[in-house]
């Protein structure tokens, strides 16, 4: 998939200083599900998927997620966070392969 | 002769300070996240229920918290493999109580914990959402961790038609 690793990330048009804002973002990414076998044993392979999200607003951590295999495929978290400031909100992924996904937008006030 | 001993004091002193410094380390990031998480052992997180609740929550007791979260998930899912929850908690977010930790886990997936969700207080509102898999018709349950360490939690039944498998 050329598309693995796009993230996007939604927040509503217009924000008021305090207001806490819930905010939509996704990532293009195929988290592979485990394979068995006939026994139903798990074939040991590294599984690529998303084991950790990671959101920064103005550069202090305010949210982070561990998901497992158990979160779809081109997952999709939302989240809310007070918007006291303008400033950047950075969503990161982390894969088990290494990978590092990154999104950005910035805060500002209408 | 002197310097020599002398260098060889600081020697032991400074290997100490290190070996201390991997201790308090060690302890450290062994309390601050419990769960051991699937970078590390991708396979280890494939539990029963009852294994998962006692790895994470250890023995502790969890209150019903019916009056407190809202676990928003549909009734019926169509498609197992994507299936979209969401869970709000009406609680205070200031920096003396707030909610620290959002778990859900599907009780009949063969790895229950779907996923972990640390908040802070910047946050503003406990909320969380995300698209999950479930392998089968089972109840979904949303566990909620205050920053007291207490525990709530609410279950719902959701009935799957097509097995998302693999969770």
């Amino acid at each position: 998939m050329a598309d693995i690793g796009k993230v996007r990330i939604r927040i509503p048009s217009s924000i008021k200083p305090g207001e806490v804002v819930q905010v939509r973002t996704l990532v293009i990414h195929p988290m592979e599900r485990i394979e068995r076998d006939r026994e139903g044993r798990i074939i040991p392979k590294t599984y690529n998927y998303i084991n950790k999200v990671i959101v920064t607003y103005l550069g202090k951590t305010i949210v982070t997620f561990d998901t497992t295999q158990s979160v779809s495929e081109n997952p999709f978290f939302s989240f809310a966070f007070k918007a006291t400031d303008p400033g950047p909100l950075r969503v990161e992924f982390l894969d088990t392969t290494g990978g590092r996904y990154e999104g950005a937008v910035d805060i500002t006030f209408a | 002769m002197k310097i020599a001993v002398r260098a060889s004091r600081t020697m032991t002193r400074r290997t100490m300070l290190g070996t201390l410094g991997v201790i308090a380390l060690a302890a450290a990031s062994g309390t601050l996240t419990p769960p051991r998480r699937a970078g590390a052992q991708p396979l280890g997180l494939n539990e029963s229920l009852d294994e998962a609740m006692t790895r994470v929550f250890g023995s502790r007791s969890i209150k019903d918290g019916g009056s407190l979260i809202k676990l928003d998930i549909p009734l019926i899912a169509e498609n197992g493999a994507v299936v979209p929850v969401s869970v709000r908690v009406d609680s205070p977010m200031t920096p003396t109580s707030y909610v620290k930790h959002i778990y859900v886990v599907a009780d009949k997936n063969r790895i229950p914990v779907v996923t972990r969700v640390t908040l802070t207080p910047a946050a503003g509102q406990a909320f969380m959402g995300a698209n999950i898999r479930l392998g089968e018709t089972g109840d979904v349950r949303a566990i909620v961790e205050q920053s007291d360490g207490t525990l709530w939690q609410v279950k719902r039944e959701v009935k799957v038609t097509v097995g998302g498998c693999g969770g």
